[in-house]
């Protein structure tokens, strides 16, 4: 018996590995990016070219590409074991996802005005006082709006962890299309709408926060 | 040699010579206004005062002292120490949008004591044990709890020398440009630097606010100032010494009376000829 009930717990279960690939994206993607960025400004030439030919490579594939290739890559390339599924998932979505954000810090820092550093500077604060005392606030103010973005587009990219089969909220919903019954595909709509909307709201609140400094 | 000696500075942006052999003493106490055209070098000379820039040659000695040679690199640490001699108020302010008055004064101020303290206790830290570390991590805290305090104290009484007092609170964005260079002269005041630099500290103002920075100005006579002004009648009025500096040289340089009414240069009477001209507009 296909209850609504039943239909609800099983998704809800699904959307369980939705979420866990989604908070496990951000919670190392973020610091990941902000590394990626360091590098792709280093002075140092080699360091840099890496980086942004990285960054380049990463966000001109499709995710679904990338996913293929950290699931299957080692075992096809090398003949060794790879990542299990869900690691997988994760693995491909924090390295695609970091270069994303790394280009969203890079045009933050560039951003603010280098006579915010150079105020720090004269007063004789260290490198990293400068960073975490001037530009970090100045940069989260300007970078909110465009990470709320991807991290928006991140919620509906976990569906493709379906690509290697883990059983994210789509896929389970994909079942029940196997057996004839349309309508759960079109019910975990809801759940996106719902986790979506909670987010923007965060955002916003985030957002207004931040009001008081105007840049 | 005087209290400030700068000897040889020289400075290349891609190939152009920017400051081309700069050399003059400042003496303790005393006021130097920095003149000249657009592009000859002045804020160049304020920012490698100010470690902003390194200069490709050039030494200052300060107080009899080698503060900086360009040949040597110093460590951020040493660098942080020589940079603190040195002030600078900037065209544009450049506040820290988000924090208030009163915390712009305090940041760099507080910072520093928080690296003394933690410097200072360090050793022996290492060497305590048990009870011992925690008595001295209690030590510690206070000892950065009352410098707390006196930057506090400090930074209120330079808001009121400042005029801004009722200002404290208030956040870059909600003070006009004449007070927000206000505050920003006394975010460098906090430091108690020997040498302050101004660069046209003014210029970036309507002209009904100007008159309120410079009366700030003013009242800092008896301390070591080097300012760059396109004020002329003000930099006549505060300066004991002024330099008349284009294309990268200092063409002349004197009492602001030798200057200002007897120039010898003919590029020195050009230039104040155009902004007598200019300023009768
Ligand atoms: N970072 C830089 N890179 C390249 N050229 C520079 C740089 N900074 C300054 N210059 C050049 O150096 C010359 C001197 O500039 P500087 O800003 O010191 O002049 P200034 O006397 O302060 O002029 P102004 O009165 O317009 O402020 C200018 O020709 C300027 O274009
Ligand atoms: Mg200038």
């Amino acid at each position: 018996m296909t209850s609504f009930w039943n239909v609800t717990l099983a998704l809800l279960e699904g959307f369980g590995s939705t979420c866990l690939i989604f908070a496990a994206t951000l919670v190392f993607a973020i610091p990941l990016g902000l590394l990626v960025t360091f590098g792709s400004m280093s002075r140092f030439r080699p360091l840099r070219w890496l980086m942004r030919t990285i960054v380049w490579v990463v966000r001109g594939t499709p995710l679904m590409l990338q996913l293929i290739a950290i699931f299957y890559g080692p075992a096809l390339l090398f003949g060794i074991d790879g990542f299990d599924r869900v690691p997988a998932v994760i693995v491909a979505f924090v390295i695609n996802y970091a270069c994303y954000f790394s280009e969203i810090y890079r045009a933050g820092i560039e951003g603010v005005p280098r006579g915010q550093a150079e105020a720090g500077q004269v007063l004789g604060l260290k490198k990293s006082q400068v960073f975490f005392h001037i530009t970090l606030i100045q940069l989260i103010k300007r970078i909110v709006p465009p990470m709320s973005n991807e991290i928006i587009t991140l919620v509906k990219d976990t569906s493709l962890a379906r690509i290697i089969s883990v059983t994210e909220i789509i896929l389970v919903a994909q079942e029940y299309t196997r057996q004839g019954l349309i309508w759960p595909l079109f019910y975990t709509g809801v759940f996106y709408l719902l986790f979506v909307g909670v987010l923007t709201l965060l955002f916003r609140h985030t957002e207004k926060k931040l009001e008081y400094i105007k840049i | 040699m005087e209290f400030l000696h700068v000897e040889g500075f020289r400075k290349q942006f891609a190939g152009t010579e920017v400051l081309k052999d700069i050399n003059f003493d400042l003496p303790k106490g005393k006021i130097l206004a920095i003149i000249g055209p657009s592009g000859g070098g002045k804020t160049t000379l304020l920012r490698c005062l100010n470690f902003l820039e390194t200069p490709d040659e050039g030494k200052v000695y300060l107080d009899g002292e080698l503060l900086s040679d360009a040949k040597v690199s110093y460590s951020q640490k040493e660098r942080r120490e020589k940079q603190l001699k040195f002030g600078l108020v900037f065209q544009s302010f450049h506040l820290f949008p988000h924090l208030t008055a009163i915390e712009n004064i305090l940041l760099a101020p507080n910072l520093l004591a928080k690296d003394r303290v933690k410097e200072q206790f360090k050793e022996r830290k290492k060497a305590a044990k048990g009870a011992a570390r925690k008595t001295l991590k209690k030590e510690e805290k206070q000892a950065l709890k009352k410098l707390s305090a006196e930057n506090k104290r400090h930074a209120e009484e330079l808001l009121n020398q400042v005029g801004l007092s009722e200002k404290r609170d208030s956040y870059p964005s909600q003070l006009s440009g004449g007070q927000q260079q206000r505050v920003a002269i006394a975010r460098a005041l906090a430091l108690s630097p020997e040498v302050l630099c101004f660069d046209e500290p003014t210029s970036a103002l309507d002209p009904e606010l100007t008159g309120e920075v410079l009366k700030v100005i003013r009242a800092l006579k008896g301390r070591t100032l080097i300012i760059v002004t396109h004020e002329m009648a003000f930099a006549r009025e505060v300066a004991d010494y002024v330099l008349f500096m284009t294309d990268g040289v200092i063409e002349e340089r004197g009492a602001p009376d030798e200057v200002f009414l007897h120039p010898q240069k003919e590029k020195t009477k050009a230039f104040l000829k155009h902004m007598e001209e200019y300023h009768d507009e």
